[in-house]
């Protein structure tokens, strides 16, 4: 399958549903949906167009909002199916039903961004260690580290 | 009884600092937890503070052994963002370092491989061959390590007459062991043995999971960006996809050693047909609004880099996934009713690790919260005590 029938099969079987739909190069689709929509168009491509593959889930800031990318392939093309949500309400809902080893990227994704991804089967930190404070989601651009005063066991206070 | 088994965070049998803690009921593995973020550098939080120049050195940092395969899906990526066209002689030079780099690295795997199952013989072989291709990579870029050879559009060294023929030299020397390799597997039944049926990952499992690179191709899926996504030169050159259907560690070693073969074919084509012309051109410093995924065979899987630009100097934002991270949730799989013998040889089969060291691992008894430290040399010695036990398995056939 060409690019150009998948896209053209894309629009037919999503219909409103595709909010935006483009061809930047060869072998590369970028879908953007609603939220709501996420877990049914993963469904859909793992079903029709041999999209079991999830390559990873890439977390963006855009300062107003997040945007999560699923990375999906198929051995003829790769697909970039994207998700945005508002920052004051930054919930997305679980794929791992429909795609099981999405599970560390979602992870990550929560811990990285603050999202929280509603109905996923393990929601603890990935990368973040156990003492980290809540709140805290170091990929956010507005999050800033600051190395904590240095303290000397004994030493003058 | 249940008995719950730390490993890691530090562990000879993994790249990275990783712990997995393993529930176990006697002999038998029934569930296994894993804890990442022991190494998280903030690697990505970092790279948006650095030029595209900056981040190719940066990114070759991620992996010691795979250094080439980073820097070349960044610089893959960033290529994609500014609409640049390398050189083709550029283009032959980076992809000749990647497949010597997949040499060395399944050939350092091979080695590993043949210590966790008592054949050391065998590792001392294939880590003496990969001092040739080692060499290789020194004559063409100055380091073992990191090559250092991308540029943004292109490669920063040139290759003359003499190192084309001293590279010919050294695969037909590498094509020669590898083949005695097939013929040590044929004549060594004990190590064919010890490797069937461990660590077993059917094809389902390895779709749902999302597995990728030499674990996904022994349990039959057919998954090599090469093929599926052939990027910059891939598609002029021919080689062939391997798959295994055994999905054990069997299969694994197969699969590594065809791969090889197919590496030294795809080696001698780039060398033999080298373009002429310019090895790079000049990039600019800027790079517009635009975002690219690039996708990249790192000796272990696919390597995947998500690049955002916004028009400054510095990406927006890079997102990395290493092929070993892909690999995890399989592992859980490969490792759940498997023995605490093989565990050793699981971990190496999904991620090969130079750090030969011997180090602890710690039993802890459920009820009693007693500890016991097991050296890795007894687990060894549990594993050689099993492999005697195994009648069925001595039936097991090298599959050449």
């Amino acid at each position: 399958m060409s690019d150009e029938e998948t896209i053209e099969r894309l629009k037919q079987d999503l219909g409103d549903k595709a909010l935006e739909l483009t061809h930047p190069s060869k072998r590369r689709i970028f879908l953007k949906v609603a939220p709501a929509d996420l877990v049914p168009v993963a469904a859909l491509l793992r079903d029709k167009y041999d999209m079991a593959y999830l390559a990873t889930v890439s977390g963006v800031d855009k300062g107003t909002t997040f945007e999560a990318v699923y990375h999906f392939a198929s051995p003829a093309v790769n697909l970039n199916l994207r998700v945005e949500v508002p920052r004051e309400a930054p919930r997305l809902p679980s794929i791992c039903a429909v795609i099981p080893g999405a599970i560390l990227y979602e992870r990550e994704l929560q811990d990285m961004f603050g999202l929280t991804i509603e109905g996923i089967p393990d929601p603890r930190p990935l990368v973040l260690p156990d003492g980290w404070p809540a709140g805290q989601h170091p990929l956010r651009k507005d999050w800033k580290y600051e190395r904590p005063p240095e303290v000397i066991p004994g030493g003058k206070s | 009884m249940k008995f719950e088994i730390p490993i890691g965070p530090q562990h000879p049998a993994l790249k990275e600092p990783i712990s997995l803690r393993m529930t176990v009921e006697g002999e038998v593995i029934r569930d296994v937890d894993i804890r990442l973020g022991y190494n998280h550098r903030g690697l990505e939080k970092l790279a948006e503070e650095k030029t595209w120049i900056q981040n190719i050195y940066l990114t070759e940092r991620i992996c010691g052994i795979c250094s080439h395969s980073h820097t070349s899906c960044f610089v893959q990526g960033v290529e994609m963002l500014m609409e640049l066209a390398p050189p083709r002689r550029g283009l032959y030079i980076r992809y000749l370092v990647s497949e010597l780099e997949r040499v060395h690295s399944h050939l350092l795997w091979l080695g590993v491989a043949g210590h966790e199952a008592g054949f050391d013989s065998f590792f001392m072989y294939t880590w003496r061959d990969r001092e040739v291709v080692m060499d290789l990579l020194e004559m063409i870029s100055g380091n073992r390590v990191h090559y250092s050879m991308n540029a943004i559009g292109g490669v920063r060294r040139d290759l003359d007459d003499g190192q084309r023929q001293k590279i010919l030299d050294g695969v037909a020397v590498l094509r020669k062991r590898s083949e005695y390799y097939y013929h040590i597997g044929a004549n060594e039944p004990t190590f064919v043995a010890r490797l069937a049926g461990v660590g077993r990952l059917t094809k389902e499992q390895a779709v749902a999971l999302c597995a990728v690179g030499p674990t996904a191709r022994a349990s039959g899926v057919a998954r090599d960006v090469r093929k599926d996504d052939p990027y910059a030169v891939y598609d002029e050159i021919d080689f062939n996809l391997i798959t295994e259907t055994s999905c054990d560690v069997l299969g694994r070693t197969v699969v590594r050693i065809k791969e090889l073969m197919e590496s030294y074919k795809i080696i001698e084509f780039i060398v033999r047909n080298l373009p002429a012309g310019e090895i790079a051109l000049r990039a600019p410093r800027r790079a517009k609004p635009n975002e690219a995924f690039s996708r990249y065979e790192a000796p272990r899987g696919e390597n995947v880099h998500y690049i955002k630009s916004n028009g400054s100097d510095k990406p927006e934002r890079l997102k990395v996934r290493a092929p070993t991270l892909a690999n995890y949730p399989a592992t859980v799989e490969m490792l759940r009713n498997g023995f605490i013998a093989d565990i050793p040889l699981i971990f190496a089969a999904i991620d090969p690790c130079i750090c030969c060291a011997e180090r602890a691992v710690e039993l802890v008894d459920a009820r009693s919260g007693e500890e016991r430290t097991v050296r890795m040399s007894d687990l060894r010695r549990l594993a050689a005590a099993r492999r005697r036990d195994v009648g069925l398995k001595g039936k097991a056939e090298w599959p050449f």
